[in-house]
This record gives structure tokens, C-alpha cells and sequence, in this order.
């Protein structure tokens, strides 16, 4: 345990002096250190999943709090959640599966579990009839788990014990696989949706966007791209450096150029700092205007996105800030304001302010289609979602394509909805 | 779609040409002026949809009314089980048991959903029903919940919840029970127990949009819907700062009634009549409704005013927050505002109304989707496409 209290101190410090920059490289960190906490952690015999989802909780509420921006951090966090107890059901029904139990209220119950679904999809319609009004948020695990447990022998106990943790372990690790290879994967459906001679529309500088631009580049599609420079970092200079050096013909606009050049453009493609579940982004600043300067000449709003943006929470959340405001020296140029940064009104009020917030919101009405690597995983429902944006060339198995009303579906498939709030300890 | 013909001209004619087929309900006293009786003539003469009961039994529960029109409510109410006729389910004991008797004197009870009175009732039939196996159970169950159904066509939490219930039933009988006396008893026993999840339902959906109330802002609601007076009650005792704009709702007049709950728990209320709305939009900052009942296409159907107010709220960039339980969730698909069952109520307009002007009496309207932004149920807080997702797992 003193080992993990380090890790997680130093972790802490990190993000509260933001020392890590990129919502990628903080999901890794967050993963890693999730890995080690469970897999340092002792584990009772009884109510494993329970002890793991408080230890992960605790240490996600620490995280969360040192960097409440970074929206990562709390998806991880969360993701982690939902697999211990995804984990834990598929522990608890593969040894229901096996054994002989053949005494009928065994049967009933059992069969209740199955009826009512696994725990990882949020409770549904079709169970209405099934949840019983006092044990609401009992947890499926600790259910499941009590009267496996008591009919289990000792060493069955033990063995299981560290079935959930290794299974857990090595879901983790599939997490991180996942974060590492989103470029990848998502670059992979880029020759699918830009053309031959198309005109593209980026803004600021996104790896991923880089990425994706960059396959396309590799299956020979010529085109061009404007790259907004996303004041006042103006990172979009160096996003254009890269393009220009890997062979695209790339345009540097201002961000207040973009209405003007909206025109000319097939496309646009952006990257986010986070997905929200209604379907709405948050973006570096400006992104609000390119959306809706896109609406306005009903060009297509693409947005690219890793797993690891996806965060179940609405944008209404009081737990979400939408925005952080960073230091106004950026604005500024050797000392041009020097002379009346000073001056102050009769009451102490400064009469000049410099305000540089660093992130916008794009509502889901602006957006016209999410390129992901995850997929639906439900077996029921093969719904296929990509609508709005179809070309007659593209075949309808494009793997991470998505409306922003398909948000709902993937944050069902990844979160559970008893982790939205970390906050919250005691069944309420 | 109802029989209705495009030109009013031609409507006319007809109702001249057709004599006197007045059908009143069941010989209502004719206090209420003229153009109720009017309004009837040129509908399609069928005696059982002339008034909602479902309605009635709204503005009774809720409404400021007149003590001449309580009676007329009530008697309405009350002859519904005189209009259906073979209604009775499992007389071999002698004595004669309708459903549709126990689903109104559960509907009574102004704290009761209707979906939960409708599960009651069908819970009674089980209880009643001399079936030994599953399947008489299930055919004796279909037969009550049919005819519960067409005692009162135009209301769709009643439908929902007796599908539901149905469909729990079959799941339920499709799996594997030594004894057909424990899954009655469990059948009857999850029945008792859903009116305990639809108060728990009201309670989650208040804690869930907890989130979506800050100190300082400014809700609309439009007339009397029990679960958002439970949100605004848990967010006035969790002493958030907020006041409410609410409106008068005719023609039942709900509305008051609401303005004087609130103003009992001490939350600043402001009274509009349904004109004023667009007036005020500007000051609002969300608009909070229930819903009679959600559509597939995630629209909600409501209270006459409620899409008016989505109109008004959407074109001024306002959010619209729809607070309904998931058992509301209807297969309906309407394709306009008349596609749906006409649900009439009387309008009471304080005046005699001369014969020859027709009165819009229709109690409800829908509100397409695109107008709400967010759903408050009990399965979470959903964006109005979800709802056809879930209803298409309940149905498949």
C-alpha cells in the first residue's frame, strides 16, 4: 500500500500543476496507476468486487479533483469501474454455469440474474418488472456474490479471488492497448471518407486529425487542407509544418478567415478535448464558430475522437467545467499593455482585462458525425450508425462512424451508470 | 387516422344532411353550453370517446373546478363500466368480478400513475381467476387487459402499462416453474410491488435532475404533472435558489393548483395565463414538463399548450426538459397532431356560446422531438432518440 499511496501522490502533483499535457498521455497514466492500485491491493475473500470498486473510487476521486479539466482522467477512471463489474458478472455466471445446483429456488434465482441482464447495461424497460424497489442499487456483484460464495468451497474461494483480479488486470491492459492504438485505428477510416480532390478544413492541431490526414495520404488520395491556426497558442503552424513535410498541400488561415474560406471547403475535420453524452464536444476555443460556419454552408462537421474522450456526463453536470482559463500572458506580446494593465477605476477595479479561456462547446446539433474506434458491442442490435453522411461509394460497415445521438449507446456499452458520481460512497 | 374530411364545407353538409345524431353521454345534464353537444355531432359518432375518462380523472385529481362541473366529471367517470359490457372475468364463483371496476377505484387515488392502477387491476384478475395453468392465466389476462383497454382508448399510460405487465407475464411464464401456484403468487406479488418502483421512479428522476437546477434560474412548467412537482419539491428542499413561472392551463386550470403546492414549500412562483408564455420566454431559462405519454419517435404527448411552449422555447434557444417514468414509453408513432385518438374535455368558456361556433375541445397534443433537448426517467437522463432503442429491446 505505500507504494501506491507514492504513485498516487506523485500522479496528483502532476496533474495539479499540469506537468502532463494531452488528454492521451493523461488516460495512460491514469490507466497505469489504476493497474497498480489493483493489482497491489489485497483482496478479501468475500465481496472482491467491492473492495476493488471503493479502492478505484477513492484514488479516482483524488485524481479527479487535481485536475477537473482534464475530462480523461474521470473516463478512466470510470472505465475501470465498469470492468470490474463487468468482470465480476462474467466471474459470477461462468460459476453459476458450472456445478450442480438443482434445487428450484436456486433455479428461480438464477434464473432471475439471467432475465434481468447482466449489470453492465443500465437498467432498462425490460426489467422494469425485476427491480425490486428497496435494493435498487444493490450491486448485481455483491448479490451474485454472497450466495456463490457460501456454497463454494474454501479453495473455490481463493481461486476465484484471483480470477477477478487477473481478469481485471488483464482488462486493464486491453484499456491501455486500446488508448495506445486509437490512432491507428481511427486513421484507418480516413480513405474512406475524404475524396479525391477534396478540400479539407482543420483547426488548431490534433494528433489524431495529423494521423488521419496522414493515411489518407498513404492510399494516394490527393487533396488539400486549410489548417486554422487556433489562436493564441497558434499550434496550427505547427500542425501545417508536419503536413507540409509528410507531402500535403496545406493553407494557413487565421481562425477569424474561416467564414470566408468556409466556402471553398468539402470538409471539415476536427479533434476534441472530450465527447459529452448528448453528443456535444468540447474543443480547444473557435471551434464553436468553424461549427457553425459549417452549418451555415451545410458542410459536414467530422469529429475524430479516442476512446478515452467519451465521458458520460451531460454538459449541464456541475461536476463538468467546460471551460479553464489560462493565463492571459499568452494574448499579450512583449509588454504592449504594460502601460495600462495598471490602471484602475475609483472602486480597485482594474478597467482592462485579459480573459484567454481555453475551451469551447459545440452543441450536437453542429455535429455531423463521430469517427471513434469503439464499436457497439450489444449483440441484440446490430445498429449500424452511420446516417447523415453516406456517400453511395462507402460500404455500410464502417466500424466507428456515429451519429451524435448514438452517444447514448456507447456510454452504455463502456460505463456504468452507478459510477457516474465518484462522490457518492453509501447506497442512497 | 380519424375520420376527417378536408374541406370544412363538406363537413358542414354532412352534419346538416345526418339528423340529430346527437349521442350525449349517457344523458349528461346539459349544463354545459351548446357547443359541447356541437362538437360532438360533427366528431364521429362513437358514445365512448366523446370524453377522455383519463382526462376526467386528470382534472378531478388536479384541477380548480367548478362544483356543477365536478359532477359532471364524476358522473362521466362513473358510467364507464356501464358503457362496456362483457367486462367480467372468471364468474364461476358467482360473483362478478370486473376489472375495469377495480382499475377505476384505483385510478381514484390522485397519488396513483395510472399505469400502476392498470397493473393493480390486472394483479386483481390474477388473484380472482380460477386458471391452473399459464396459459389460461395469460389468455384470461389478455382478455382483461383488452377490455381494460378499450374502456378508455385514449389513454396511453394505461395501454403501456398493461403491455408491460403482459409482456412480463409471458416472459415470465416462458421460464422454467415447478409450481404454477409460486409464479402466480410471484406474478401478483411483482404486480403489488410496482407501485412501490413507480414512486421510486418519481424519486430518481427528481435526483437526476438535481444536476440541471442552479441557484438562480427561472422554470417554466406547463400544468400539473406529479413528478415534476416531485423535482421541484427535492431541489426547493435541498435549498437551491430558483423560481417558477407557471401556467394557468386550461381549460382545467391546473396550473393553479400547482402555483399553490409551491407556494406552500416557499419556492417564488409567478402565475401566467398560456398567452403570456412567449412573453416571458426570455426571462426563462429551462422548460420542465411531464408527458401523458413518450412516443417511439422520442416525442411526448401532453397536455394541450405543452408543444406551443416547445415551439416558442425551441425558437428561442431555451432547453426543454421532459420529466417522465419509463413505463410511459408508448408504440405510438404519430405523424401530426391529429393521429392520434381524440381525447376531448369539455371547455368550460364562463359565457353561452352561440350553437353555430365549434369548440377545439381536444385535451392533448404531441410534441415532435426535435423540440426537447433532454428526458428525465428512471432509466437515466436520455436525448430523445434513445427511446425508440429501448422500446425496440422491451418489444423484440
Amino acid at each position: 500500500m505505500p507504494g501506491t499511496q507514492t504513485l498516487v501522490n506523485e500522479l496528483v502533483t502532476k496533474l495539479k500543476k499540469r506537468r502532463v499535457e494531452g488528454s492521451q498521455e493523461t488516460a495512460l497514466l491514469t490507466a497505469e496507476l489504476l493497474r497498480s492500485v489493483i493489482s497491489q491491493l489485497k483482496v478479501p475473500p468475500t465481496n472482491q468486487a467491492e473492495t476493488l470498486i471503493e479502492a478505484v473510487k477513492s484514488v479516482g476521486e483524488l485524481l479527479v479533483a487535481a485536475n477537473p479539466v482534464e475530462l480523461a482522467v474521470g473516463n478512466i477512471v470510470r472505465r475501470v469501474l465498469h470492468i470490474i463489474r463487468d468482470e465480476d458478472f462474467s466471474v459470477a455466471t461462468s460459476s453459476a454455469g458450472g456445478g450442480d445446483r438443482e434445487t428450484a429456488e436456486q433455479n428461480g434465482f438464477r434464473v432471475q440474474t439471467v432475465a434481468a441482464g447482466p449489470p453492465s447495461r443500465s437498467p432498462s424497460l425490460h426489467a422494469i418488472l425485476d427491480r425490486t424497489p428497496d435494493s435498487e442499487k444493490a450491486h448485481h456483484s455483491s448479490r451474485d456474490g454472497d450466495s456463490f460464495e457460501g456454497k463454494g468451497k474454501s479453495a473455490d474461494r481463493n481461486a476465484e479471488s484471483w480470477k477477478l483480479k487477473h481478469d481485471v488486470i488483464r482488462a486493464v491492459n486491453e484499456l491501455i492497448e486500446d488508448i495506445n492504438s486509437c490512432h491507428e485505428q481511427i486513421a484507418e477510416q480516413s480513405v474512406e471518407l475524404i475524396h479525391q480532390n477534396e478540400i479539407l478544413l482543420t483547426f488548431g492541431r490534433s494528433r489524431t486529425v495529423r494521423e488521419f490526414l496522414c493515411a489518407a495520404k498513404e492510399k494516394r488520395r490527393s487533396f488539400r487542407v486549410f489548417v486554422a491556426e487556433g489562436a493564441p497558442k497558434y499550434q496550427g503552424h505547427a500542425l501545417a509544418k508536419d503536413l507540409g513535410a509528410r507531402g500535403l498541400q496545406t493553407t494557413v488561415i487565421t481562425d477569424s478567415a474561416v467564414f470566408a474560406m468556409i466556402s471553398r471547403v468539402n470538409m471539415v475535420v476536427v479533434g476534441v478535448h472530450a465527447v459529452m453524452a448528448n453528443g456535444g464536444v468540447i474543443g480547444p476555443v473557435g471551434l464553436n464558430m468553424v461549427a457553425l460556419a459549417a452549418r451555415k454552408h451545410a458542410v459536414p462537421f467530422v469529429v475524430v475522437a479516442g476512446p478515452h474522450k467519451l465521458c458520460p456526463l451531460y454538459p449541464q453536470n456541475p461536476q463538468v467545467l467546460l471551460n479553464e482559463m489560462r493565463c492571459p500572458s499568452e494574448l499579450l506580446q512583449d509588454g504592449e499593455f504594460s502601460d495600462c494593465m495598471g490602471v484602475c477605476n475609483g472602486r480597485g477595479n482594474p478597467l482592462l482585462n485579459v480573459v484567454n479561456p481555453a475551451f469551447d462547446y459545440v452543441p450536437p446539433e453542429l455535429v455531423s458525425l463521430f469517427i471513434t474506434d469503439m464499436y457497439d458491442h450489444s449483440n441484440k442490435l446490430k445498429i449500424n450508425g452511420l446516417f447523415g453522411f453516406l456517400s453511395a461509394g462507402h460500404s455500410l460497415f464502417c466500424r466507428g462512424g456515429y451519429n451524435p445521438s448514438f452517444m447514448h449507446r456507447l456510454i452504455a456499452d463502456y460505463y456504468s451508470a452507478d459510477d457516474l458520481d465518484l462522490q457518492k460512497r453509501s447506497t442512497s | 387516422m380519424w375520420w376527417r374530411s378536408p374541406s370544412f364545407i363538406l363537413d358542414k353538409q354532412q352534419s346538416d344532411t345526418v339528423p340529430h345524431q346527437r349521442n350525449p353521454p349517457d344523458t349528461l345534464p346539459l349544463h354545459s353550453p351548446p357547443p359541447f353537444s356541437m362538437a360532438d355531432t360533427l366528431q364521429n359518432p362513437n358514445p365512448e370517446n366523446n370524453i377522455s375518462a383519463y382526462y376526467q380523472t386528470r382534472a378531478a385529481h388536479h384541477a380548480v373546478v367548478t362544483g356543477d362541473w365536478l359532477a359532471q366529471a364524476q358522473a362521466a367517470i362513473g358510467r364507464d363500466p356501464d358503457d362496456s359490457t362483457d367486462t367480467t372475468v372468471a364468474t364461476v364463483a358467482g360473483k362478478p368480478f370486473s376489472v375495469i371496476d377495480e382499475f377505476n377505484s384505483w385510478r381514484k387515488q390522485p397519488e396513483l400513475a395510472e399505469a400502476v392502477a392498470a397493473i393493480r387491476a390486472l394483479a386483481a384478475v390474477i388473484r380472482n381467476c380460477q386458471a391452473t395453468t399459464m396459459m389460461e392465466l395469460e389468455i384470461e389476462l389478455k382478455k382483461a387487459s383488452d377490455s381494460l383497454k378499450s374502456g378508455d382508448t385514449t389513454s396511453i399510460s394505461l395501454t403501456a402499462g398493461c403491455d408491460l405487465f403482459m409482456r412480463y407475464v409471458t416472459r415470465t411464464s416462458a421460464l422454467e416453474y415447478e409450481d404454477f401456484d409460486s409464479a402466480k403468487s410471484r406474478l401478483i406479488e411483482r404486480a403489488e410491488k410496482f407501485g412501490e418502483i413507480s414512486c421510486k421512479a418519481r424519486r430518481i428522476i427528481a435526483m437526476l435532475s438535481q444536476d440541471f437546477i442552479f441557484d438562480g434560474c427561472t422554470i417554466l412548467v406547463h400544468g400539473f404533472s406529479r413528478v415534476v412537482f416531485e423535482v421541484l419539491k427535492t431541489a426547493a428542499q435541498s435549498k437551491k435558489l430558483f423560481r417558477v413561472f407557471c401556467t394557468e392551463g386550461r381549460p382545467d386550470r391546473s396550473g393553479l393548483r400547482l402555483s399553490n403546492e409551491l407556494a406552500k414549500l416557499d419556492v417564488p412562483v409567478k402565475l401566467l395565463i398560456d398567452s403570456a408564455v412567449a412573453y416571458t420566454m426570455d426571462e426563462v431559462d429551462m422548460v420542465f414538463v411531464g408527458a401523458d405519454g413518450v412516443v417511439e419517435s422520442g416525442g411526448i404527448i401532453n397536455m394541450m399548450g405543452t408543444f406551443q411552449i416547445a415551439l416558442v422555447a425551441h425558437s428561442m434557444n431555451k432547453p426543454v426538459y421532459v420529466a417522465a417514468e419509463s413505463y410511459k414509453f408508448a408504440r405510438l408513432y404519430p405523424l401530426d397532431q391529429k393521429d392520434m385518438v381524440p381525447a376531448l374535455c369539455p371547455i368550460d368558456f364562463g359565457v353561452p356560446i352561440p350553437s353555430k361556433v365549434e369548440v377545439e375541445t381536444s385535451a392533448r397534443d404531441y410534441t415532435p422531438p426535435q423540440y426537447l433537448t433532454l428526458l428525465f426517467t428512471d432509466l437515466g437522463v436520455l436525448t430523445p432518440s434513445v427511446v425508440s432503442d429501448e422500446l425496440i429491446q422491451l418489444y423484440l
